[in-house]
C-alpha cells in the first residue's frame, strides 16, 4: 500500500499519468448532457456502462476529435475501432485515395482533421504523389504511427531537420556529409547533398527525446532496433520502418499483427449473418421502442434472402402508417 | 368602205354583227380572263392586194366570225422614203369610215394615213412596228391597238386626246411614259412588256382597267390618282410587295397571281381597301403557307372571291377562329421564349455566384473547413433581391398555358421551377420557396427534386420540409452541391423514401470516391433504391455494400453503450421535432405521422440509425455548447480531486503519525492509571461532575 513509487508522484501528476481525471471529467460531462435520458435508468448504471465502454474501447465511437486524442488509450481504441469497422474494405482489395480514407475516418469521428490523414498518407507514399492510391493495411499501419505518436513524431521531425541542417541539439557539431549510400528514397527538405542523417546520431537524439518526452513514445529499445539496421535514413524512411515494425505494433496493442490484419473471425461471423439478410434488412420488425431500451440485436429475419427488392418496398409501405396509400399503388 | 359599226368600250355585252368589220371591245364581267377581249371579225381581203391582208386575229377564240368583206388597202410609196402612205379605196372609206385594220401587214413602221381624220379605231396588231408615229393627225381616235409589235417606247400619242382604249401588249416597252394627254383613257393594256415601275399614270382618272401582266414589276406603288380603276392585272411579275392599293377607291379586282409575295405584311394595304372583292394570289409563295387562306380571309373581310373561288361564310368563320388561335399561340410562344431566356439568365447568374462563393472561401473565412453558408453576407447578392414581375404573371400564365410548364418564381439570385414532375431549385435562396403554399395537385405530381448550386448542408436543413410538402418525391438530383463526405449521405436517411439518386460529378467531389455508391446503398438500404446515377441497383451491389460496411453498422449499434445510443437517437429525433414544432397548426394526422416517423426511425435499421449527419455548423455549435459544461465538469472534478487528495494526504499523514500517536495515547493512558487510587478518585469525580 505504501509503495514508494506511488508516493513519489504528487497527487495530480499521478492521476494525470493514468488519465483518470480525463475520464472522470468526460463521464460527468456526458452525464450532464444526457441528464433526462440517463436519469431514467440511474446514474450508477450510467457510470458502469461508461467505464465498461472505456475498458472495451468503444467509448470513442462518434466522439469529437479532442476527446479521441486526449489519451493514449483513446487513441488506441480508436485505431482498433477503425480497423474493426473498415477491415472489410481492405479485405475487398480496394485501393483508396487519402481523401477517401479521411472520409471513412470521418464516419467515426466527424471532425477528424485532415492534416493527420495527410501526414499518414505522406508516410505511406514517401511524400510523393499525394493522390496515389493506398492499400488498407499500408494506410492503417502508417496512420497508427502517425496518430498514436503524433507529438513524438513532431519532435522527431524537428530533430531531423536540425540534423539535416547540421545542427545537433545534443552534442558537438558533427559533419554529416559524404559517404551516404545512395538510397532509393528521395531526401527530405531542401537541396542538400546528403540523404538523410546518420542513423547512430539520430538514434542518440531520439533516446534523449524519449527520456524527456512527456507524451507517449515508442519503446526506446525498439527504436534503437529500427535504427541499428541502417547506416543512414531519411525521415520518412524511418517512419515507414517504424510503421512496419511488428514489435512496435505489438507494443501499441491496438491492432493485430500485420499478417492478421484482415482476420477477425468474430466479425466475419457477424457479417455473414448480416449478409444473409440483405433483402430482408428493410424494416423487418419495427418493435415499439420504449424510451430507455432499444432493441439493437440483429432483427429477426423476414422472408427468404432472395426476395426481390421491390417486394421489400411493400413491407416498407405497410409500416408507414395510414397516410401512405400512394406508395402501395406504386408497387 | 368599211362599214362602220362598232361598239365603243362600255362594258356592255357584245353585239354580234354579221357583216363587215366588227370590232367590239368587251370587258367581261366573268373573271375567267381579265384581258380585254377582242371580238373580231375575220374578213377576207381583196385579192388584189394580198400583201395587205387585214386579217385580224382573234383574241377571243370562242367567238369566231368569218367576214364577208375585204378591205381594200392600198399602200403606195410616199415621198418620204421610209414611210409608206396608206390609201384606201373610197368604197372602203365609206364602208368603214371610222376603223382601219392593218393587222399582219409586216409593217415595220407606222404608215402615213392620209385623209382618214374620222378614224376612231386603228388596229396595228401583229406587225413589226418599232415606233408609234404618223398618227398624230387622227385626233378622233378612240381605240388604238398595237398588240404584238416591237415598240420600245410609248410616244407619238400626245394629240390623241380622245383615246379611250390603248392596247400595247406584247411589245418591248420599258417604261410607262408620255401618256399625259390621254386623260380619257379607259383601258390601258401594257401586258407582256418590260416595264419595271408603275409611273406616270396618276392623271388617268378615268382609267378602269390597267393590265400590267407579264412585265418586270418588282413592287406596286404609285397608284394614287387612278380614281376609277376597277381592275388591276399584275399577274406574272416579280412583285414582292404591294402598296397604295387603298388609294384606289373603286378597285374591285386585283390579280396578283404568279408573283413573289410571301407574307401578308407585304400586301397589308389590301386590308384597308374597302372596294376590293376579288383577288388572286395563286402562284405566289404565300399561297403555299398553311396560314394563307385564313390570314387573307381574316384580314380582308370584304373579299368575295379568292383565287377565283367564292368565299363562303364557313370559310370566313374558320378563318377568324384559326387566326385567333394563331395569335394566341404566337403570344404564348413569345412568352415561353421570354421565360426560357429569363430562366437561362438566372441560372447563369446563380452559377456565377456559386463559383464566386466557392472561390472566395480562402479570402473571406479564415477557417478553411467552414463552408460558406452565410451567403447573406455576400455583397454581390444585394442587388439581386428584387422580385421579378413573374409572380404576377403566374396568374395569366396559368390560364393560358398548359400544365406542362409553370415558371414560378424567378429572381436574380435563385430560381424555382416546377416542370410537370420535376421541381428544380437553383441557388440557396430557392430553398425558401419550400415554405410556400403549394397546391396539393402540383405538389403531388412532383416526383423528382433537383438541387443545383446549393450547399448540401443547407439542403439538409430543409429535408424535413421537403418530406412533408412533396410527399411523392422519389428521385433526388444533386449538382454543384458540395457533397464531399460520405457522412453527408446519412442525412438523406430521414426522408420517407428515395427510389433514385443522381449525384452529378460536377461540383460533388464525393463521386470521386470508389466506395460512395456502396455507402449510399448501405446507409439508405431501407429505401431499396432502384437506381443510382442512372444505373440499376443489383442484388450484388447490395451485397457488396453490406459486406463493406455491415460491420460498421453492427459496431455502431451493438457496441455503443446505451446512453450513447439514446443520446444520438435523441438528437436526431429532436431535430425532426424541431421543425415540426416550428410549423404551427398541427392536425392530429400529422402528429401521428411524426410518431410513425420516429417509430420508423427507431424500428427500421436501428443499427444504421446511429449513423447520422450533422452539418458542420450544427456540429460546431454543439461543441461550443458543450464547452461550458466541460468547463464546469473540469472545475467540479478538480474540486473532487482536491477533496480526495486532501483526504488522501490526511490519510497518509495519519498513517505516518499514527504509530507515534498510538504510542502517545498508550503512554498517556498508562500514566493516568499508574496510581490506581487517584485514578479511581478522578473517575468518580468525573461522574459526579457529569450529574
Amino acid at each position: 500500500m505504501l509503495s514508494p513509487d506511488r508516493l513519489a508522484l504528487p497527487d495530480y501528476e499521478y492521476l494525470a499519468q493514468r488519465h483518470v481525471l480525463t475520464y472522470m471529467e468526460d463521464a460527468v460531462c456526458q452525464l450532464l448532457e444526457n441528464k433526462e435520458d440517463i436519469s431514467q435508468y440511474g446514474v450508477a448504471r450510467f457510470f458502469t456502462e461508461y467505464f465498461n465502454s472505456v475498458c472495451q474501447g468503444t467509448h470513442i465511437l462518434f466522439r469529437e476529435f479532442s476527446f479521441i486524442q486526449a489519451t493514449p488509450h483513446n487513441r488506441a481504441s480508436f485505431l482498433r475501432a477503425f480497423w474493426k469497422c473498415f477491415r472489410t474494405v481492405g479485405k475487398n482489395g480496394d485501393l483508396l485515395t487519402m481523401r477517401e480514407y479521411h472520409c471513412l475516418l470521418q464516419l467515426l469521428c466527424p471532425d477528424f482533421p485532415l492534416e493527420l490523414t495527410q501526414k499518414a498518407a505522406r508516410i505511406v507514399l514517401m511524400d510523393d504523389a499525394m493522390d496515389c492510391l493506398m492499400s488498407f493495411s499500408d494506410f492503417l499501419l502508417a496512420f497508427q504511427i502517425q496518430f498514436y505518436y503524433s507529438e513524438f513524431l513532431e519532435s522527431v521531425a524537428a530533430i531531423y531537420q536540425d540534423l539535416l541542417a547540421g545542427k545537433n541539439p545534443n552534442t558537438v557539431i558533427v559533419p554529416t556529409s559524404s559517404s551516404g549510400q545512395h538510397r532509393q528514397r528521395p531526401p527530405l527538405g531542401e537541396a542538400s547533398v546528403l540523404e538523410g542523417v546518420e542513423a547512430s546520431l539520430f538514434s542518440q537524439c531520439l533516446e534523449n527525446l524519449c527520456d524527456r518526452h512527456k507524451y507517449s513514445c515508442p519503446p526506446p529499445a525498439l527504436v534503437k532496433e529500427v535504427l541499428s539496421n541502417v547506416q543512414r535514413l531519411t525521415f520518412y524512411g524511418f517512419l515507414v520502418a517504424l510503421s512496419k515494425h511488428h514489435g512496435i505494433n505489438q507494443a501499441l496493442g491496438a491492432l493485430p499483427d500485420k499478417g492478421d490484419l484482415m482476420h477477425d473471425p468474430a466479425m466475419d461471423e457477424e457479417l455473414e449473418r448480416l449478409l444473409a439478410q440483405v433483402p430482408g434488412l428493410v424494416n423487418s420488425a419495427p418493435a415499439n421502442p420504449e424510451a430507455g431500451c432499444l432493441p439493437f440485436r440483429t432483427p429477426p429475419r423476414v422472408g427468404s434472402p432472395w426476395r426481390p427488392l421491390h417486394h421489400a418496398r411493400k413491407v416498407d409501405a405497410e409500416s408507414d402508417g395510414s397516410t401512405e396509400e400512394t406508395d402501395e399503388s406504386e408497387t | 368602205m368599211i362599214p362602220g359599226k362598232y361598239r365603243s368600250v362600255s362594258g356592255r355585252a357584245a353585239n354580234n354583227v354579221n357583216c363587215g368589220l366588227h370590232l367590239v371591245i368587251q370587258t367581261s364581267s366573268l373573271p375567267e380572263k381579265s384581258k380585254v377581249r377582242f371580238k373580231q371579225v375575220e374578213f377576207k381581203l381583196n385579192k388584189e392586194t394580198p400583201s395587205f391582208s387585214g386579217r385580224l386575229l382573234q383574241h377571243d377564240l370562242e367567238r369566231n366570225y368569218s367576214s364577208r368583206q375585204g378591205d381594200h388597202i392600198h399602200l403606195a410609196s410616199s415621198s418620204m422614203p421610209s414611210f409608206p402612205i396608206l390609201q384606201r379605196s373610197s368604197e372602203e372609206k365609206i364602208l368603214y369610215s371610222d376603223r382601219l385594220t392593218l393587222e399582219r401587214q409586216k409593217l415595220t413602221v407606222c404608215p402615213i394615213i392620209d385623209g382618214e381624220e374620222h378614224l376612231r379605231l386603228l388596229n396595228f396588231q401583229h406587225n413589226f412596228i418599232t415606233r408609234i408615229q404618223n398618227i398624230s393627225n387622227l385626233q378622233r381616235l378612240i381605240f388604238l391597238d398595237l398588240y404584238d409589235n416591237q415598240i420600245e417606247e410609248i410616244s407619238g400619242l400626245s394629240t390623241l386626246r380622245s383615246l379611250r382604249v390603248l392596247l400595247l401588249g406584247k411589245n418591248r416597252i420599258k417604261q410607262i411614259s408620255n401618256l399625259e394627254n390621254l386623260k380619257s383613257l379607259d383601258v390601258l393594256d401594257l401586258h407582256g412588256n418590260q416595264i419595271t415601275k408603275i409611273e406616270n399614270v396618276s392623271h388617268l382618272c378615268d382609267l378602269r382597267v390597267l393590265n400590267l401582266a407579264r412585265n418586270l414589276l418588282s413592287h406596286v406603288d404609285n397608284l394614287n390618282g387612278l380614281d376609277s380603276l376597277t381592275e388591276l392585272n399584275l399577274r406574272h411579275n416579280q412583285i414582292t410587295f404591294v402598296r397604295d392599293v387603298d388609294n384606289l377607291p373603286c378597285l374591285q379586282r386585283l390579280f396578283l397571281s404568279f408573283n413573289n409575295i410571301s407574307t401578308f405584311e407585304s400586301v397589308c394595304c389590301l386590308a384597308d381597301s374597302s372596294s376590293l372583292s376579288d383577288i388572286t394570289f395563286d402562284g405566289n409563295p404565300i399561297a403555299q403557307e398553311s396560314w394563307y387562306k385564313h390570314t387573307i380571309l381574316q384580314n380582308m373581310m370584304q373579299l368575295r372571291q379568292l383565287d377565283m373561288k367564292r368565299v363562303t361564310e364557313e370559310e370566313r368563320r374558320m378563318a377568324s377562329v384559326v387566326a385567333k388561335k394563331e395569335e394566341e399561340k404566337k403570344r404564348e410562344s413569345h412568352k415561353q421564349s421570354l421565360l426560357k431566356e429569363k430562366k437561362r439568365l438566372t441560372i447563369n447568374n446563380v452559377a456565377r455566384k456559386w463559383d464566386l462563393q466557392q472561390h472566395r472561401i480562402p479570402n473571406i473565412a479564415p477557417n478553411q473547413d467552414r463552408k460558406v453558408s452565410d451567403s447573406s453576407q455576400d455583397p454581390s447578392q444585394l442587388h439581386g433581391s428584387t422580385v421579378s414581375a413573374f409572380p404576377e404573371e403566374t396568374g395569366s400564365l396559368d390560364s393560358g398555358l398548359t400544365n406542362d410548364l409553370q415558371g414560378l418564381s424567378v429572381t436574380d439570385t435563385h430560381l424555382v421551377e416546377v416542370d410537370g414532375d420535376t421541381l428544380s431549385l437553383y441557388g440557396s435562396g430557392a430553398l425558401e420557396s419550400l415554405d410556400r403554399n403549394w397546391s396539393v395537385q402540383t405538389a403531388g405530381m412532383v416526383t423528382t427534386v433537383s438541387f443545383t448550386f446549393i450547399e448540401f448542408d443547407e439542403i439538409v436543413q430543409v429535408l424535413p420540409k421537403l418530406k412533408i410538402k412533396f410527399p411523392n418525391s422519389l428521385h433526388l438530383k444533386f449538382k454543384e452541391t458540395n457533397l464531399v463526405m460520405l457522412q453527408q449521405f446519412n442525412a438523406l436517411a430521414q426522408l420517407r423514401r428515395v427510389d433514385q439518386l443522381t449525384i452529378d460529378p460536377q461540383g460533388n467531389p464525393v463521386v470521386n470516391f470508389t466506395l460512395w455508391k456502396y455507402y449510399v446503398l448501405f446507409r439508405l438500404s431501407h429505401f431499396s433504391m432502384q437506381k443510382i446515377n442512372g444505373t440499376e441497383v443489383t442484388q450484388n451491389d447490395m451485397i457488396m455494400a453490406e459486406r463493406l460496411f455491415g460491420i460498421l453498422a453492427h459496431v455502431a449499434s451493438s457496441e455503443l453503450p446505451q446512453y450513447r445510443m439514446i443520446s444520438i437517437l435523441g438528437d436526431a429525433r429532436k431535430k425532426q421535432f424541431r421543425y415540426l414544432l416550428e410549423t404551427k397548426g398541427k392536425k392530429p394526422g400529422l402528429v401521428n405521422e411524426e410518431n410513425n416517423d420516429s417509430k420508423r426511425l427507431v424500428g427500421e435499421n436501428t443499427n444504421r440509425a446511429m449513423l447520422n449527419y450533422t452539418t458542420r455548423d450544427f456540429y460546431n455549435e454543439r461543441l461550443e455548447e458543450i464547452k461550458e459544461k466541460k468547463k464546469f465538469c473540469k472545475m467540479y472534478m478538480e474540486d473532487l480531486v482536491k477533496e480526495a487528495t486532501e483526504i488522501n494526504m490526511k490519510n497518509e499523514a495519519l498513517q505516518k503519525l499514527w504509530p507515534q500517536m498510538f504510542i502517545e495515547l498508550v503512554r498517556d493512558a498508562v500514566i493516568e492509571i499508574r496510581n490506581k487510587n487517584s485514578y479511581m478518585k478522578l473517575c468518580l469525580q468525573q461522574i459526579t461532575d457529569q450529574n
